[in-house]
């Protein structure tokens, strides 16, 4: 059972060129798919993360961007809406005034003509109230 | 008639057979043939499975790919557990070999039913269970950890052997006998023991009896691969890290 014999150095040998074999078929080989698999993944996930990045980026800009613009279009009907509030209250205004000054002058006129009317009629009061008195006073 | 007789002798799946070999004469060397004849066939299944893995490499791996892919990686992390995340990558080929090696060797006395095959003398059986062929693994560890040591502190790694105290240099010496001589006794204990247990068991109830005998085999087989394995790179990382700086080690 115990019989050493030149089997051992040569087992030795032989399983030292095995290992060199093995590191030249397999482990170098195989170490490389899977580190060049790994880099391609690193590589593809980093990319990924990047343009994910990028896109939420530009999300958040677009947002940004329509609420300014939101806000921008908000004003300005305001101010429209203000400015068209604010001419309508003054030809409103204007309108007021004319209509009132028109009424004045109307009156004023109404009046003068009223007054000018009465000092005629007290004219012709008068003169027929001397006449009616010459008349009266002839009799005397 | 005499045939029918005969039958029984022929059909033994198993039988005793501890020591004898398949001698080969080389020059005035003797060596075991049987040995190397599944020795060689392990190889060639290494390789050819190695050359059918890596010969169209996907990105996405399939079938035979996948399979050493996933023998890569065990030993990769087997390695790495051992050794460390800085040490480990020039090791992982020998540390890789050695388990892919001795296990395929394992499962190949275990699964192979090599007594079909009849050689002249001794029997086919796994590599792993002649004392020649582990006591070589053994000593290929012991030189590598030597190795690894004198090539990362030169000759400051003899002051392992009086580093924490100059009174243990006699065991620190009797370690480095004790390390082989238990690595290539357990793996061949174990695979030889687990042989003759299957083959006792087959001699006496040759019917599903030995099956659970068997599977514990394969466990074994696979157990003691893996436990080589990795006493060979906690050897290795011992001789590169000393006694001394193992907490720097671990600190960064």
């Amino acid at each position: 059972m115990f019989d050493f014999d030149a089997t051992l150095p040569l087992m030795a040998v032989q399983f030292l060129l095995l290992a060199a074999l093995m590191n030249v078929v397999f482990f170098k080989p195989m170490t490389k798919v899977i580190d060049d698999r790994n880099d391609y993944i690193r590589s593809n996930e980093a990319d990924a993360k990047e343009r994910l990045a990028k896109a939420e980026r530009l999300a958040k800009q677009y947002e940004t961007e329509l609420a300014d613009t939101r806000k921008a279009y908000q004003a300005t009907i305001a101010a429209a809406q203000a400015e068209a509030q604010k001419i309508v209250d003054q030809k409103i205004a204007d309108a007021q005034q004319e209509a009132q000054a028109q009424r004045e002058q109307a009156q004023k006129e109404l009046d003068q003509q009223k007054q000018v009317a009465m000092q005629s009629l007290e004219q012709q009061v008068e003169a027929l109230s001397r006449e009616i008195l010459d008349k009266l006073l002839v009799g005397i | 008639m005499l045939n029918f007789l005969d039958v029984p002798n022929s059909l033994t799946l198993a039988s005793l057979e501890v020591g004898h070999h398949l001698y080969w004469q080389l020059g005035n060397l003797k060596i075991h043939g049987q040995v190397f004849i599944v020795s060689w066939i392990v190889i060639g299944i290494l390789v050819t499975a190695s050359l059918l893995a890596t010969r169209n490499a996907q990105r996405v791996p399939k079938g035979i790919q996948n399979l050493m892919e996933y023998a890569l990686e065990f030993v990769r992390d087997l390695a790495k557990n051992q050794l460390g995340e800085k040490e480990y990558r020039p090791w992982v080929p020998f540390i890789g070999t050695l388990f892919l090696f001795i296990f395929v060797s394992n499962w190949s006395g275990a699964l192979v039913p090599w007594r079909l095959i009849k050689l002249p003398e001794g029997e086919l059986a796994a590599p792993t269970n002649d004392i020649n062929t582990t006591v070589a693994l053994a000593l290929l560890v012991s030189l590598a950890y030597f190795y690894a040591g004198f090539s990362r502190k030169g000759l400051g790694y003899f002051a392992k052997y009086i580093q924490p105290t100059p009174i243990l240099l006699p065991i620190a010496i009797l370690e480095d006998f004790t390390k082989p001589l238990s690595l290539s006794f357990r793996l061949f204990g174990n695979i030889l023991a687990d042989e003759l247990v299957v083959a006792v068991l087959v001699l006496l109830v040759p019917l599903f009896v030995p099956l659970p005998v068997m599977l514990l085999g394969l466990f074994t087989s696979a157990i003691q691969a893996l436990v080589f394995a990795t006493l060979a790179a906690a050897y290795i990382h011992e001789a590169i890290e000393g006694h001394g700086d193992e907490h720097d080690a671990h600190s960064p």
